[in-house]
């Protein structure tokens, strides 16, 4: 895993290769791996590729928004994260599933519903540096 | 391949002893497990040995002062599916024809490991793990679908805990032994929603030994064993695209295996011991091993079929959920009660004439598999 502090007081984790949260303050998104042999997409990044072991992989943006498969309020979770804590798997078109934190109220979530990717503190370590990564949370209605 | 028989099965209770390291433990269930066999010890021959947590070499550590020492002895770990490893390596040793007689030990202490008031999580080296995964989560993510799919209700979750615990009230290996309601079950405090405490297993230390053989050394012996006619050990498939949670494809696959190293099938079992970790686990695994179609376990339940004095009885000892999940033990555990339920010596809770059991576990949290390791073993006699 790498994670690299941006700051004194933040840590990013994986920005590299799984997370782009773009400097000019457009919306962030996570980084797909698609396997040009065998057209399967990997998150994360996978070379070879698990499947077909081509080498032949590009990075490509993965969509911002994706359903909701499941979800769950944790109460009695990892050292690091505050309780309670949401996560969820959501289900993005590019035929991946990630497993997030979500930015989200108890009464908010809904199997099948959208959601977007976002940037948020997903831990604090004993010292109080912050972990910011991928989550996601409800598509706000326009 | 050879035939092999469990000649021998021991274990300690299942409870918090602190002051207990694994090694004690382990040496105790040996013990009985050789006492059981009523072998020479000197005739044992190599010994596998599941453990999750202590580090390097607990299988020399639990032998040493049984003099059992100079043989082959094997460490392994893979998670939950630790113990069930060993007696995997076990079987295949005799199957073999490599040795003629081998024990199996699971064994593991708990509270001298784990900090209190966290979760049981994946390694922080996975990214589902860094990110905030517990295994409660992963489990209540799998009922949450599945109550969505089949509108199934708190109460029917809770039914699980209620069964095993009736169970477990009969086993005096248990660590919880009390009966418990449905209020009470949804009452317990919230670990990760739906499931209440009174839905996962608890934390658990204790150990589980058998002594594996083959029919020549089992007649030599004059022992009547209990044959292990399936042993099956399998990973998970690593895959990043969505797929169905509430069909844990790793279980569905490592039975069928199972089944057909046997020839038997489900309509053959008389009793099952899963990995019923959580309450939701148990009803899926009543589908993907096969004894009943999707979306219907909670009408298995429901029908009394899964109980003692039931077609098919799940965790008779009263599972993980109430034996506790010392996770390099549990898949030795559940073989020593499939060997005493096989033998008619389960005392209160005897499945009435049993004469085909299927243990399972599966767990280890790795990120894009279902589980990191299942194992699915049948005994009969
Ligand atoms: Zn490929």
């Amino acid at each position: 895993m790498s994670v690299k502090p941006a700051t004194n007081q933040e840590y990013e984790f994986y920005h590299p290769d799984l997370f782009v949260m773009p400097e000019n303050g457009a919306k962030p998104y996570l980084l797909g791996y698609l396997c040009q042999k065998c057209g399967k997409t990997w998150f994360p990044k996978a070379v070879p590729c698990p499947e077909c072991w081509s080498e032949d992989i590009i990075q490509i943006p993965l969509s911002r928004v994706g359903k909701l498969y499941s979800y769950s309020t944790v109460h009695v979770g990892q050292k690091g994260i505050q309780t309670p804590y949401v996560i969820g798997y959501v289900d993005l078109p590019e035929n991946v599933r990630v497993f997030a934190q979500l930015d989200m109220e108890p009464a908010e979530l809904k199997i099948g519903m959208d959601v977007e990717v976002t940037a948020g503190v997903t831990r604090v370590d004993p010292n109080g540096v912050k972990t910011v990564s991928y989550k996601f949370k409800a598509v706000p209605a326009d | 391949m050879r035939k092999v028989y469990i000649v021998g099965a021991g274990m300690t209770p299942f409870g918090k002893f602190p002051d207990r390291p694994y090694y004690n433990l382990g040496k105790q269930a040996a013990l009985e497990a050789i006492k059981d066999a009523a072998i020479d010890h000197r005739q044992i021959q190599a010994g596998f040995v599941g453990n999750v947590m202590a580090g390097m070499v607990p299988g020399q550590k639990v032998f040493k002062e049984l003099g059992m020492t100079g043989m082959q002895i094997v460490n392994v770990e893979n998670a939950c599916s630790s113990g069930a490893t060993a007696v995997n390596l076990g079987y295949w040793a005799v199957a073999s024809g490599q040795y003629d007689a081998v024990m199996a030990v699971g064994t593991e202490n708990l509270t001298g490991n784990r900090s209190g008031g966290t979760a049981l999580a994946p390694d922080p080296d996975d990214i589902e793990g860094v990110q905030g995964a517990v295994m409660p989560g992963i489990y209540a993510m799998r009922a949450r679908r599945y109550m969505e799919e089949y509108g199934i209700t708190p109460e029917d979750l809770a039914l699980v805990a209620v069964k095993n615990h009736k169970h477990a009230s009969l086993n005096p290996y248990a660590q919880f032994r009390n009966l418990v309601t449905v209020e009470e079950v949804l009452a317990s405090r919230m670990i990760a929603e739906p499931f209440t405490l009174l839905q996962c297993c608890p934390v658990a230390d204790g150990a589980a030994a058998v002594v594996l053989c083959s029919e020549e050394k089992m007649r030599e012996l004059g022992a009547k064993g209990v044959q292990i006619n399936a042993s099956i050990l399998v990973s998970g498939k690593y895959k990043t695209e969505p797929g169905d949670m509430t069909v844990p494809e790793i279980s569905e696959r490592a039975s069928r295996l199972a089944y057909s190293m046997a020839g038997l099938g489900p309509e053959d079992i008389n009793l099952v011991e899963c990995h019923d970790a959580f309450t939701i686990a148990e009803i899926l695994y009543y589908e993907v091993l096969g004894f009943c179609g999707r979306g219907e376990g909670v009408g298995l339940l429901r029908s009394g079929a899964v109980e003692l004095g039931g077609k098919v009885v799940f965790s008779p000892r009263g599972g993980l959920m109430c034996m506790g999940h010392p996770l390099g033990a549990t898949g030795v555990a559940q073989i020593v009660e499939a060997v005493w339920q096989l033998r008619g010596e389960a005392g209160a809770r005897q499945v009435q004439g049993a004469k085909v059991a299927m243990t399972h576990v599966t767990g280890g949290g790795v990120s894009g598999m279902d589980n990191a390791a299942c194992g699915v073993h049948i005994l009969t006699v």
